[in-house]
This record gives structure tokens, C-alpha cells and sequence, in this order.
């Protein structure tokens, strides 16, 4: 829900460091009203030394690593692309690294015109490799169709676990020991789990409730793969922007430049179902608005004052026209059914069957996997600690 | 002599509603979603578009209309389509969701009147007769029907059936080398020069573009009218994965000067 | 409203498609009385001279609703392919009398050794007269062509733009409120959205 753009007149409780406000799930205000969000990318910062010597010298013996793993092999290391800025940026850092990257992409087949341009004009320039994996069309849409059905929020859970799965089943495949990921906690924060929550049981039970087709071409990364995976696979995911110096608008400026990359104005609108997800559907139904958390960070990193973050943070979102026809003819829905559901009472994950308490349960496995980069650290922080269910 | 560009043709292969692709008319992978892809193909201003539906006389299929109506929604270039017309209606049908160009084959080589019919009807410049040639065991090049699987009448050579068909009406050859189809090892040069030395209408040559190279080979010394391509707009490179793209077109400009 | 005018041929569908996607308001219209509203109109054609002309003149009021558009309420018209061939006096194609609102007429192209006819691809529709209709098409604006048939205007004038394929060709005419376009406009991507563009404008 839009709020007055005025950061100095809204009646809610704000950090006074970014622009997180009370509606944000799992927030506490701290001392000086700095909310937990803000404690948590300061300690992310002490610890990784992010854009300081220490963090240098951290990825320096990483790159160390990954080299000598990767000797004597065709690839050593995995980047996924997407055709966005962070993605497209490392593709061109590991080959500055002297590595010798596998680019990685999981095509849900709706991706827009630029994201593959993009992805092709990086790749082309850099000369690196590209592997896809496109699920079929029909089954993406079943599935998404599936979830939409059911009345929670993420839409996008099996892009997002399909997409995890695939980097493991790529990097098994051609031996590479190192997936480098583009996130960025200083560019885009982290993400709340509230209400994006994603894992295999998840979505074989909404898929096997609500979808009408099979699940064939789409990669489902169960637990046991999950943790076969972490466990025998022995793949590490780096995030190389979580220790160096990183800024995205000099990233934009220098793809542009280079390759002739384009923005698609808007984080993630490379994808329309993600747009769908994040310009539309959250907002509408959810009430949930996920640009506070790149506005966030920009706040915290010094790029973007606090009160132009919330001033834009409640200006409404761009919609590209026809993409709501877009998303009903091809998910086979009657203006009726979309409006049914987008007028229904949300439902959340913990109305499903999931591996969270699993994922609890085994917090210190999971700790140290963390720990030794064999599972992202922020699957740790976000899957293995109780979460409250948003409002 | 006025030559127009040559005109470069992504041939997209549909089944069951989803885009893939073959190696020489087998191994399917997919590829992604028609209209998805053709947006994609919009934004990069391609000349043509040609969809075909290489099993749907195999499988009994007729053409599915829905996705070709959506597809046609999406395009603001010529669009041509085949696989599964077998008769006038199918063609009207099509043409009426607004293709500009059918292509027929197997159905052609059962019923060769289709192709008057359809010709006098719509136009020569309105169909397309698509010609798939395999190299048999003993070393002779045949011309197949029905998705590569049965040698088409009396197993016709390419360059006899190719003049029966100019003279029965059609615009246009599509001839495809199933041989070459998908292993981005070239065109079937002298396939493609027998057959565009027979007849005078034009050529469209497909099946083993590989590089910006060897479209500049088979229209050059192989005197192809047009090319249509297939991996090479629909992987990254050989092997390895799915991305839509089109070539440059300075390297083609260059190749093709 | 632009009423795209169905006598029963050319492909309407794609002309609709494009005109949604620049944002202009237009219909596909076989009701004469109707037509009589419109603010402009679109003339197609795909398919033989004679067949259109005949199907034009047994329309009952067809005939008479265009010309007074064109003639006398002068509203602006643009013919598309056939339908630019139409608005001349005759074609070789055929028997009976075009328009006749932009004096000239239509010819086979000549047969010339390598000149494959139907003209059909791609080629430079070059702009030789300033007009409304050309405005802003750039440098070496190319358009899709597919016709067995040129036309030729009496006077230098109306003609909008010149095509080059054997010999040269009038690929675009204009004479007051009365256009036509050789090319496939809704065939042309952003070359021809820029022709619709500005023939919405005018």
C-alpha cells in the first residue's frame, strides 16, 4: 500500500538508516531505531570485509581455488546470467580474473527480447560458453499457473529453486567445482523471507494440487538432491560481490559501453513473469512491494538519500502494457479466474506442505555447510532460523 | 541484373505448441515459447519469419490455428508456415489468420494438384513447396516425405521433383538437407547448385548453417536465392546452449557482397 | 477512426495489429454506411486487379461511399499494394478500369534475364518528393514488397518514392488527400510503423 512520498509525514515506524518500515516481516527496531535488516548487512560487512583489504585478500585466496580446482578442466568456474546488470558484470570480472567461466542460464521461457540480447551480446564479447536449460513452455506455465491458483505469493518459487537446482546439475556435469552468483547485499540487501519462501516440497505439492499437466522438462531439486548435492557434490558458491567494491551504476555505465548491453529499467524486469511478480502481483494482492529492498540498500550504501528511496519506494511501479493480457492468455486464465484470485484472501507457505522444519531441524549441517560455501550463506540465515509469518 | 538482399530466414520448428529443434529431424530439444520467441525475433528486425511442423503430417496432425494466430499477433514481418496443410481450406485458414506463405511437402508429393490449386488460388508467390533430401545407404540423394521417414514418389531426386513443382505453380523451394539439418557443418553445396540451376523461381537453402561463412558459400558459389536457418539463430554456438539470436548483419553484409 | 476497408481481400488482421500497436484507433469495416463515418481510410489488396475491382463495384454503395470520401469529403485515404494499384486508371493485370484517382497506371514488370517476378523481399523504397506520409523514415528506409505489378504516375509529382527492381517504380504516390504505398506497410516493422504513423497524423 502506497504511503504518502513524504518521508517526514507517514505515520509508520521507519529505520533511520534505510527506508525498512514496520510492514517489513521479521523486523525490530534497535537501538537508535536501526532495524535489524541494517545490524545484519553491517555484520555481513565485518565479516566478509566487503570493498576492504580483508575482503580483498578473502577472494584473493578464493581465486586461488578456484583456479588450481579448475586445472586441466574445460571450465573452472560456473557464472548464471540472466541478462541483468549484476549477472552480466561478473561474467566480465571472472574472465578479468583470468578464470575460464561455463555462463549458466535457466530459460522459464518468458524471458523479454533485451535480457536475451543482452545475454548475447556480453557472451559474444567475452567469448565465453553458454548452457541452457529451457523447461517446455506448457510445463513452465502449468506450474506457474499452478501456484497462482493457490493463492500464495511465490509465483516465481520454481524459477528460483529451478534455476539453484540447475547450477548444481551444470557444475556435476562438467566437474566445476565453483558457481559464481551476482548478488550483492550492499547493491540489493537481503531479502527478507517473509513471503518467498522456496523449496522442492513446496512445489510438488502446490504443482501436484493445482497443476493439470506432468512435470518433465522441469529441474525439481527434492532434499535428497538438495543435499546430495551439497554433500557429494562439493560445489562451493562464491559471491564475489559480497567482498569487493561494487557499484551498479558504474557496472551499467561500463556494459553499455562495452557490449552495447541495455537496462530494461527496473531490477529483475528482464523476465516478464517476474515483472508480473513484482509490479503487479505482490502489489496488488499482497499488498507487498519489493523494490524497498534495492532502495534500501542504495540508502544504505551512500547512493540514494532516504528520502528520495521512500519518496520512489511509493511512487507506482511501472507496468508494461498488455502484460496482465500477456499473463492470463498464456496461463490459460478467463478474466474471471484472474480476478477471483487476485481478489481472494492471500494464502501463505506454511498452508503448504514444505522442508522448513527439516531445514530447522538440521541448522547446524546446514551451518556448516554454509560456512564451507558448499550451501549459500543466505539460505542458512533465511531457511534455518524459525520465521513469523507476515502479517 | 537486379538482385534483391538475400533474404535470411530463421525456420523455427513447432510442436505440440512448444518451439524445438533436431538434428537431422530427430534429437528434439526444446527451444522455448513460440510468441516469446518471436518477439524476440521482432525486436532484432528480421526479414522473414518460417515456422514449420515437421511432424504433423507424421502425427495426423492439421495445423494448429490458436498458436498460429497468437504467433501472427506478435510479428511485423512476412510469415510463412508448413507441416499438416493438405488442403485448400488448411491453407485458407492460415493465410486468413495472416501468414503471407504456406509451405506444403509430404502432402504436395501425395496430391501434386495441391499445388496449382493452392497457386492459382492465392498466388504463386504465396507457396512455398518445401523439398527434405537424405542421402540413402547406397549413396544416392532422394527426396523424403513426411518428416524425413519415407521416400517421397517413386523416390523422386530432388532436382526432377524441383521442376515439376515450379511447373505446377509454386513460389518458391524451401530444400532442406536432413542430412546436414542441425550439425552446423555447412550446406549441401551441389544439392542446392543442382537444384537452383534446374529451376528459375527461388531456392530458399536449409540445413547445416553453421557460420556467417557458409551462408555466404551456398548463396555465392551455390546461387541460393535465400537461407533459412536453424541452429544457428537458436543456440549460442555448436553444442552448446539455447539462445535466440540473429547474425550481425555488418558479417553478413560482408559475406554476402 | 481509421476504417480499413474489406471488400473481401488483403490481409486486414496484420494492418489492425499494427495500427493497436502505435496506438492508433482503427476497424476493419465492409459496411459501407458505416464507412461513410470514418475519419480515414485504409485501402488493401492482395490478389488479382480485375477480382477486386470486381468485387469493389458489387458491393452495393461501395463504390460510391469511397469516391465520395476520397473526392469530395476528402478525407485521407491510403491504398496498400493492390490497393495502391487501384487508385490508378488501368492495369496490364486486367480488364476493367481502376479509381482512376491519381492518374498513371500499373505494368508488368518487364521480363529481363535474372529478374525473378514476383518482385518479393526486401528493398529501398527511396522518398523523391516531400510529403506528410514520408516524413521521418530515415536514410535508405526499406519496406516488404511482393507484387508482380508496378505503377507508373502520369506526373513526376505524385510521385512519393522511388524503388529500384529492373527498372525504377513509383513504391509510393500521393496526391492531395489520396496516398498509396506499394510495400506492405504492417509487413515492415519500424519502417513501415513510421509510414502508418504518419498517415494516422495527417
Amino acid at each position: 500500500m502506497l504511503q504518502t512520498r513524504d518521508i517526514n509525514q507517514v505515520e509508520l515506524q521507519i529505520c533511520t538508516r534505510c527506508i525498512y518500515d514496520e510492514r517489513v516481516p521479521s523486523i525490530h527496531f534497535e537501538a537508535e531505531g536501526v532495524c535489524n535488516y541494517c545490524r545484519q548487512v553491517e555484520s555481513l560487512i565485518e565479516q566478509y570485509g566487503t570493498g576492504q583489504p580483508k575482503g580483498e585478500a578473502l577472494f584473493a585466496g578464493i581465486l586461488e581455488d578456484i583456479r588450481r580446482a579448475g586445472h586441466g578442466k574445460r571450465y573452472d568456474c560456473i557464472v548464471g546470467v540472466s541478462g541483468g546488470t549484476d549477472s552480466s558484470y561478473l561474467a566480465h570480472l571472472s574472465k578479468e580474473w583470468g578464470l575460464r567461466p561455463l555462463a549458466v542460464h535457466y530459460d522459464n521461457t518468458w524471458n523479454s527480447a533485451i535480457a536475451t540480447m543482452n545475454i548475447h551480446r556480453v557472451l559474444r564479447g567475452l567469448d565465453v560458453d553458454l548452457y541452457t536449460h529451457v523447461v517446455a513452455n506448457k510445463e513452465a506455465d502449468d506450474i506457474f499457473r499452478a501456484f497462482f491458483l493457490s493463492g500464495v505469493a511465490e509465483i516465481e518459487a520454481a524459477t528460483d529453486l529451478g534455476y539453484a537446482y540447475l547450477l548444481r546439475k551444470v557444475a556435476a556435469k562438467y566437474s566445476i567445482k565453483h558457481v559464481l552468483e551476482g548478488h550483492s547485499f550492499v547493491e540489493e540487501g537481503i531479502t527478507p523471507l517473509g513471503r518467498n519462501y522456496f523449496d522442492g516440497r513446496y512445489i510438488q505439492a502446490i504443482h501436484q494440487q493445482f497443476g493439470r499437466g506432468r512435470i518433465d522438462t522441469y529441474p525439481l531439486m527434492t532434499f535428497s538432491r538438495f543435499l546430495k548435492s551439497a554433500l557429494l557434490g562439493q560445489v562451493k558458491f562464491i559471491r564475489p560481490l559480497w567482498y569487493l567494491k561494487y557499484s551498479k551504476e558504474e557496472a551499467k555505465a561500463y556494459l553499455a559501453e562495452k557490449f552495447d548491453w541495455r537496462y530494461y529499467g527496473g531490477h529483475h524486469l528482464e523476465n516478464r513473469m517476474t515483472a508480473f511478480y513484482h509490479s503487479v502481483y505482490l502489489p496488488q494482492k499482497f499488498g507487498s512491494d519489493m523494490r524497498n529492498n534495492t532502495l534500501a540498500a542504495r540508502v544504505r550504501n551512500g547512493t540514494l538519500s532516504r528520502a528520495r528511496a521512500w519518496a520512489e519506494y511509493n511512487t507506482p511501479p511501472l507496468i508494461e502494457e498488455e502484460l496482465v493480457s500477456l499473463f492470463k492468455k498464456r496461463l490459460d486464465l478467463s478474466d474471471e479466474q484472474y480476478e477471483n484470485v487476485m481478489h481472494a484472501p492471500p494464502k501463505n507457505w506454511t498452508d503448504y506442505p514444505t522442508y522448513k522444519k527439516r531445514f530447522e531441524r538440521l541448522r547446524p549441517l546446514f551451518h556448516m555447510l554454509a560456512k564451507a560455501n558448499l550451501v549459500p550463506m543466505s539460505f542458512y540465515l533465511k531457511y534455518c532460523f524459525p520465521a513469523e509469518a507476515p502479517a | 541484373m537486379t538482385i534483391l538482399r538475400t533474404r535470411i530466414i530463421p525456420a523455427l520448428l513447432l510442436r505440440n505448441q512448444s518451439l524445438v529443434k533436431t538434428v537431422r529431424f530427430s534429437q528434439f530439444t526444446y527451444v522455448g515459447d513460440p510468441c516469446n520467441t518471436v518477439r524476440i525475433f521482432n525486436e532484432l528486425e528480421v526479414d522473414e519469419l518460417l515456422f514449420l511442423d515437421i511432424t504433423a503430417t507424421r502425427d495426423g496432425r492439421t495445423p494448429n490455428l490458436k498458436v498460429l494466430a497468437d504467433i501472427a499477433n506478435e510479428c511485423f514481418m512476412p510469415l510463412g508456415y508448413g507441416g499438416g496443410i493438405s488442403s485448400l481450406d488448411h491453407a485458407k485458414s492460415v493465410f486468413d489468420i495472416g501468414f503471407e506463405k504456406v509451405a506444403i511437402n509430404s502432402c504436395a508429393l501425395e496430391n501434386p494438384v495441391l499445388i496449382s490449386t493452392i497457386a492459382q488460388q492465392y498466388g504463386s508467390q504465396a507457396l512455398i513447396v518445401s523439398i527434405d533430401v537424405k542421402t540413402s545407404f547406397w549413396g544416392k540423394q532422394t527426396v523424403r516425405s513426411i518428416g524425413g521417414r519415407r521416400n517421397g514418389r517413386h523416390g523422386y531426386d530432388p532436382v526432377t521433383w524441383a521442376k515439376e513443382v515450379e511447373q505446377r505453380g509454386a513460389g518458391e523451394i524451401l530444400l532442406t538437407s536432413i542430412d546436414r539439418e542441425g550439425t552446423w557443418a555447412g550446406f549441401d553445396l551441389e544439392l542446392v547448385k543442382c537444384v537452383t540451376d534446374a529451376v528459375s523461381i527461388p531456392v530458399v537453402a536449409h540445413g547445416g548453417a553453421g557460420s556467417v561463412e557458409h551462408i555466404g558459400q551456398v548463396v555465392k558459389l551455390a546461387h541460393a536465392s535465400a537461407v533459412a536457418l536453424g541452429s544457428m539463430v537458436v543456440f549460442q554456438k555448436k553444442g552448446m546452449g539455447v539462445l535466440v539470436s540473429f547474425p550481425d548483419s555488418r558479417n553478413l553484409e560482408e559475406v554476402l557482397a | 477512426m481509421i476504417s480499413i476497408v474489406n471488400y473481401g481481400m488483403g490481409n486486414l488482421g496484420s494492418m489492425l495489429i499494427m495500427f493497436k500497436r502505435i496506438g492508433v484507433k482503427a476497424r476493419i469495416e465492409s459496411d459501407p454506411e458505416l464507412l461513410r463515418s470514418s475519419e480515414k481510410l485504409v485501402l488493401p489488396g492482395v490478389g488479382a486487379f480485375d477480382a477486386a475491382m470486381h468485387r469493389i463495384g458489387n458491393v452495393p454503395g461501395l463504390r460510391e461511399v469511397l469516391e465520395y470520401k476520397a473526392l469530395t469529403e476528402r478525407v485521407p485515404v491510403l491504398g496498400v499494394c493492390l490497393g495502391m494499384q487501384l487508385l490508378t486508371r488501368s492495369s496490364e493485370e486486367g480488364e476493367l478500369p481502376g479509381l482512376g484517382w491519381i492518374p498513371g497506371s500499373t505494368t508488368r514488370f518487364p521480363r529481363q534475364d535474372g529478374l525473378k517476378v514476383p518482385h518479393m523481399g526486401w528493398n529501398v523504397a527511396q522518398p523523391c518528393t516531400l510529403s506528410p506520409l514520408t516524413a521521418y523514415v530515415g536514410v535508405e528506409p526499406r519496406y516488404y514488397f511482393v507484387h508482380s505489378y508496378c505503377v507508373h504516375v502520369n506526373d513526376p509529382a505524385h510521385s512519393l518514392m522511388r524503388t529500384h527492381y529492373g527498372l525504377d517504380f513509383d513504391s509510393a504516390i500521393g496526391r492531395e488527400n489520396i496516398f498509396g504505398v506499394q510495400f506492405h506497410p504492417e509487413k515492415s516493422h519500424r519502417f513501415g510503423m513510421q509510414i502508418l504513423k504518419n498517415f494516422a497524423a495527417l
